[in-house]
């Protein structure tokens, strides 16, 4: 292996792709992600032409925090591979061949003479380990016996299957990114929309929004059905937290709001001089209606956030009813007795109408608009397999963290017509534990005479 | 008996475990220690029935809000102190210990943080609620023991190295701070990515989004990934190890707490 060779498949590149990542993730959380241009030019000025460039703005979907992300993958997958097959070669096909001045110099280890042949001693060495569940090898040569007794092997892997976990959840990522996709479907109560690239329609059957006694929200609820070739097939209440599943699409309770192209605006005709005279009507816009004496009311125009616009056009500047107005029109035969805008908030602002020359007033009372709910129709191809990411990444710090392997070796020799019994231990994690299964396991050796 | 009361009588007793903690520091009674135990875990009692009695009270799991959460993350440290200390007997963490439990439960009793109970907004109303925040905050809790435990790391090391004794050798430290972080590790990644994953998933439609608290939980975990990393396979232990211990329960601090005052305001710019 050549020198760039060994750095790329370095634990130690894999270091410094962990610092830079924590780095750039960390920039990324101080520069307000996904603003507008001139957001970031009062912010930050003339740095902040070279700050887009360099796709600081949008940092976590930039090129370069993708590429390195996929290059900490690449690199973690390597170094992986690299440790698996010595692992694998130690785990299936170890030596069980040892000598008893060799377990002697491990730290836990234990040995005694004892009567009795060889043959006799195996048997017990057998029992014992298998009592203490341990798997068991052994190669016996002519006058000696050697054991190799493991258990909780998978521990070994536990980190390459946390890096395997990991590598999973990269490629759910790439896969989510690459073919999954969101759509928004405003929905008011009675209408069906096409599910976004599915060959079903999802319906609004109902929506409600129910509070709390003390008057914040406690639930949005739309009534979803989900309409099959002109068929309801299935029904269900989707709120926050629970959504609608259907041919891999999820329905999701997004937002919502007030259908103000068809509001019912309610007004009330008053009359200066006739403080007793008052009538009040809902209407919908472009709707007309009578009152006594051959009056005739009409709504022409409402917007929900009244607003001058720039070419002095009136428009509505939010979807909101901040400002709510009507243009409104009283009149008897071609005689126009009042006209112009009428506003919620400011009952007495005569800025925007003609009603000097007859005693009628119109005041706009109250606007009430449909609420139409906004769901969310996601299909993430990639979450499945996220989710089997996270298994494995939990099960592998498991077996890292709480399965250490344990390996005991024991040699049985022929000496002076009795046996000498060599055994030592090997374990990485809780030694203490060990070390007492270990003198455990000996001392009833030792009794089996 | 009321929530307050209970909390009060908590903070109480832990502030009178930490006077027993201290005396023992110095004067090395040992049984002094044994006694700011027992405060504490009567403390932990105390505050066990706060977060039950406001549990019922409000229906919700106790970490809705910056109070009941900082509460709950008090009361998990607290309970991570306990089972590491009676493990181990490094009873000398006591004093440092209960110093950031108090800090915590003063910061929670402060009149910054509101204590009324405020029902559930909708995209808390979730079973996920009890077992993400829970799990994250248990495991930082540990990453919170794994700090003071690296902290008297440096301080003995020190020591050594003057040719003292202190009264934990340092490579045990060491090896506790370990112990700490792998329990620690575990349950922030189960609690803090694994299950806010799948709880983002069934109410946004999106288990990831890069949002500042993700990117920071994200960030923690590289530290202890890096504090693991370094110790195991490149073999680095004591004043590194410790000092990467140090940033990384820094970030889960800052991931809990700093993003939502400090990253929120920086956000809300405009």
């Amino acid at each position: 292996m050549n020198a760039a060779t060994k750095f790329f498949t370095s634990v130690k590149l894999a270091i410094v792709l962990l610092i830079v990542i924590i780095l750039a993730s960390v920039l990324g959380t101080l520069i307000p992600q996904d603003r507008s241009p001139q957001e970031y030019a009062a912010r930050y000025g003339q740095m902040s032409g070279l700050m887009m460039r360099l796709q600081l703005t949008r940092l976590y979907h930039s090129l370069w925090y993708m590429a390195l992300l996929l290059f900490f993958g690449a690199n973690i997958l390597v170094c992986t591979l690299i440790r698996l097959s010595p692992k694998l070669k130690k785990s299936l096909k170890p030596t069980v061949l040892s000598d008893a001045a060799g377990l002697m110099s491990l730290k836990t280890s234990g040995r005694f003479k004892k009567p009795g042949t060889v043959e006799d001693w195996r048997g017990s060495v057998r029992q014992e380990l298998r009592s203490r569940h341990y798997k068991l090898r052994e190669q016996t040569l002519k006058d000696r016996t050697c054991f190799l007794a493991r258990k909780k092997t998978l521990g070994w892997f536990g980190s390459d299957v946390v890096h395997l976990g990991l590598l999973i959840i990269l490629a759910g990522g790439l896969l989510s990114g690459a073919a999954g996709f969101r759509d928004y479907l405003p929905l008011r109560e009675g209408q069906t929309l096409p599910a976004p690239r599915s060959d079903f329609g999802i319906r609004l059957d109902k929506f409600e929004t129910e509070l709390y006694p003390q008057g914040s929200v406690k639930a949005w609820k739309s009534t979803l059905s989900v309409v099959e070739n002109g068929r309801d097939v299935l029904t269900k209440v989707v709120a926050v937290n629970h959504p609608l599943a259907y041919k891999g699409l999820n329905f999701y309770q997004s937002s919502y709001g007030w259908d103000w192209n068809n509001p019912e605006v309610e007004l009330w005709v008053k009359k200066k001089s006739d403080p007793a005279y008052l009538e009040k009507r809902k209407l919908h816009p472009g709707e007309k209606t009578g009152l006594p004496d051959g009056l005739e009311l009409r709504v022409e125009r409402f917007v929900p956030d009244f607003i001058i616009g720039q070419d002095r056009q009136v428009e509505s500047r939010s979807e909101q009813s901040n400002n709510p107005a009507a243009r409104v029109g009283l009149t008897k035969g071609s005689e126009t007795l009042f006209g112009g805008w009428v506003f919620a908030n400011y009952p007495d602002f005569t800025g925007m109408h003609s009603g000097g020359r007859a005693d009628f007033t119109v005041e706009l009372k109250d606007v009430q608009a449909p609420q139409y709910s906004v769901l969310e129709a996601a299909k993430d191809p990639g979450a499945d397999v996220i989710w089997l990411g996270c298994v494995l990444i939990m099960a592998g710090l498991f077996l890292a963290f709480y399965w250490p392997p344990r390996e005991i070796k024991v040699v049985l020799e022929v000496s002076q017509g009795k046996t000498d019994i060599a055994a030592g231990g090997l374990t990485s994690k809780s030694r203490e534990a060990f070390e007492a299964e270990f003198q455990d396991f000996l001392a009833s050796l030792r009794r089996n005479t | 008996m009321n929530e307050s009361s209970m909390f009060l009588a908590a903070l109480v007793l832990y502030v009178l475990a930490a006077i027993f903690y201290f005396a023992f520091q110095f004067s090395r009674k040992k049984n002094w220690a044994g006694i700011g135990f027992g405060l504490a875990l009567v403390g932990l009692i105390a505050h066990t029935a706060a977060l039950l009695i406001r549990t019922f009270k409000s229906g919700h799991a106790p970490f809705t809000n910056m109070y009941e959460s900082l509460s709950f993350l008090a009361w998990a440290s607290v309970l991570a102190y306990l089972i590491m200390v009676r493990k181990f007997k490094i009873p000398r963490a006591g004093a440092y210990f209960m110093l950031i439990v108090i800090a915590l439960v003063a910061l929670a009793s402060s009149p910054a943080m509101p204590k009324e109970i405020t029902p559930l907004v909708p995209a808390l109303q979730s079973y996920w609620l009890w077992l993400h925040v829970s799990v994250t905050l248990l495991g930082e809790a540990f990453f919170a023991v794994a700090f003071i435990t690296s902290l008297m790391y440096l301080r003995a090391a020190a020591k050594e190295k003057k040719g003292g004794q202190p009264a934990t050798p340092s490579a045990r430290l060491d090896s506790i701070s370990y112990r700490c972080v792998a329990v620690g590790f575990p349950l922030f990644t189960l609690g803090g990515l694994v299950l806010g994953m799948v709880w983002a998933y069934k109410a946004w439609g999106t288990y990831w989004s890069w949002d500042p608290k993700e990117v920071w939980s994200l960030v923690t975990w590289f530290v202890f990934a890096l504090y693991l990393h370094t110790r195991i396979v490149m073999g680095w232990k004591g004043r590194r190890s410790a000092l990467i211990a140090l940033i990384g329960f820094l970030a889960a601090l800052f991931t809990y707490f700093g993003v939502n005052y400090l990253l929120a305001g920086l956000h809300s710019y405009a």
